[in-house]
């Protein structure tokens, strides 16, 4: 298992996709740095807001990665020779859940990490870090931690989708149905249901204050319990078409 | 030892408006340790879907398969590292290089780095083995194919059409490769539409048809298919030295300007005596051989699609 769990961690941190996102990510930072030094006053407090800000395109990019980690390797015929290595496909596709998982997990806090240190830089140089205290560290700390756990269930799903699909674009399509489609037809004729949207959820997790959101009655606990259930529950079923389906 | 038991075996698909394909009806099958196996069928026979079957990527619908005496799929794991395989076209990342690709399959079995090396070089790859396998000719992937089931050092090879796509001379670098692990005492599955290929290098075939094996033994066996050895005699007069084989009592026929004469090589010098006692003279005197391309087709006939 740990032979293979370092074949698949070396395979995600190998792609070029991922290289690209991470350029692209960098870039963003580096533009939205560049903007907050010169154009305002930053305010080091508002930290947790910018990183409630770039959730949503953390967990776009963990969607994204984790759909086509497994997509791209059915679309490339490379499952079928893994498969002749290690016939066991519970540990070939737990290895690759874990590998995708902590990787993107770490990635989305990496990250964060550099937004929050760019925009530190930016606040001590030009803009203000008036009223940073421990407070605001533990809180900027949750929003993050929190957003890269979005990330990470983007990535749990988009993965699971992918491999019972054995393609990378039908889970991105699916995700886009969902989220445009699915969601949109609950909100306009069963708002009663809308406590089980994966939005309303991600939001409630993500912001954590109940204040945010007040027509939802979860907690920020039972959100995220919620989100973790139905990546479970995604990934459960995934391992048992990718263990029972034929390899052809 | 069979290293390979197959008994009834049994793979249907069902079809996308309703019905089921049949890929293997009861497809019956035994290949003894050491050499090699030829495994011939015309194209959608079977022969792909059983070694899939027999590694576990596809479920059969009925029947078993033994796999180096373990049963298939629950016994894998247990031999599988016994196993070295080739299934259809192989498959690599192609954005990483050759001795990646190797490198990171020997990771997931705990095979030792020096081995990529030696593998690479066994296939002719080693000068290319760090460009990235998106570069390569289809040869070329089909080579570090060979390798990935070779890198294992494995008992039993199981490869799906080996030398497809490779030029002449990679050709017969791969024959030349399946004849040297046959004799160092490995077993070579392989199966193939080159049926020349498969009769210069197997000492076993069988032949598959619509999902049955219609043939199976040693070449030489399949290739009698019972029938008894012929002669072929040329001469000038056909229908005197006709006669004359059947004055001696020998059993022959007149097919165009050739004589087919019912009796097995070691008898072709009565042949010889028979026509020079009454002054004709042959000018040529051969055993017909029938190849394996005609035993298949006349095995497979009405089954080329």
């Amino acid at each position: 298992m740990n032979g293979l769990l370092a074949a698949e961690l070396r395979r995600f941190w190998s792609r070029r996709l991922l290289w690209v996102l991470v350029v692209l990510e960098l870039l963003g930072i580096a533009f939205g740095g560049g903007i907050a030094f010169w154009n305002v006053r930053f305010e080091l407090t508002s930290l947790p807001d910018v990183f409630l800000g770039t959730s949503l395109i953390v967990t776009i990019v963990g969607w994204v990665l984790g759909a086509s980690f497994i997509g791209a390797e059915w679309h490339a015929g490379t499952v079928t020779t893994l498969l002749t290595w290690e016939t066991r496909r519970d540990r070939v596709i737990a290895a690759k859940i874990i590998a995708a998982l902590a990787s993107i997990f770490l990635l989305s806090m990496v990250i964060q990490v550099l937004l929050g240190g760019m925009l530190a830089f930016d606040a001590a140089v030009r803009g203000s870090t008036e009223g940073v205290d421990g407070a605001w560290f533990v809180e900027s700390l949750g929003v993050a931690l929190r957003a890269s756990a979005l990330g990470t269930f983007g990535a749990a799903v988009g993965f699971a989708f992918a491999a019972v699909g054995r393609n990378t674009a039908g889970a991105l399509g699916v995700g886009f149905a969902y989220f445009v489609v699915v969601e949109n037809l609950v909100r306009g004729f069963r708002p009663r249901w809308i406590e089980w949207l994966v939005s309303e959820n991600a939001s409630r997790f993500l912001l954590a204050r109940s204040s945010d959101l007040p027509y939802l009655a979860r907690s920020t606990l039972g959100a995220g319990l919620y989100l973790t259930t139905v990546a479970l529950l995604a990934l459960l079923f995934a391992g048992v078409v990718f263990g029972t389906r034929d390899v052809t | 030892m069979d290293v390979i038991e197959v008994a009834g075996l049994r793979k249907e698909y069902p079809r996308l408006r309703g019905g089921r394909t049949v890929a293997l009806d009861g497809l019956d099958l035994s290949v003894p340790e050491g050499g090699v196996f030829g495994f011939l069928g015309p194209n959608g026979a079977g022969k792909t879907t059983t070694i899939r079957c027999l590694l576990g990527l596809v479920r059969a619908s009925g029947g078993r398969g033994r796999l180096l005496g373990a049963d298939v799929p629950g016994g894998l794991p247990a031999v599988v590292g016994r196993v070295g395989s080739i299934v259809e076209t192989p498959a690599a990342y192609p954005r990483f290089s050759g001795r990646t690709n190797l490198a990171l399959l020997a990771k997931v079995a705990g095979v030792g780095r020096s081995r990529v090396r030696e593998v690479l070089e066994q296939v002719g790859l080693a000068e290319r083995a760090d460009d990235l396998v998106r570069t390569y000719s289809f040869g070329m992937k089909q080579r570090l194919g060979i390798a990935t089931a070779l890198l294992k050092d494995p008992e039993l090879l199981l490869l799906d059409e080996p030398a497809i796509g490779l030029d002449p001379a990679g050709i017969v670098e791969v024959r030349e490769l399946i004849r040297r692990l046959g004799a160092e005492g490995r077993t070579v599955f392989v199966s193939s539409h080159i049926l020349t290929e498969v009769q210069q290098v197997a000492d076993r075939v069988a032949i598959l048809s619509r999902g049955r094996a219609v043939a199976s033994g040693p070449v030489g066996e399949v290739l009698s298919g019972g029938r008894a050895a012929e002669l072929v005699v040329r001469l000038n007069d056909v229908s005197a030295g006709l006669r004359a084989l059947a004055e001696a009592g020998i059993d022959a026929r007149a097919l165009d300007d050739r004589l087919l004469v019912a009796l097995p090589p070691d008898k072709s010098s009565l042949v010889t005596r028979t026509l020079a006692e009454r002054g004709l003279y042959l000018s040529e005197l051969r055993v017909e051989e029938a190849d394996l391309e005609t035993v298949f087709l006349e095995l497979t006939e009405g089954d080329q699609r």
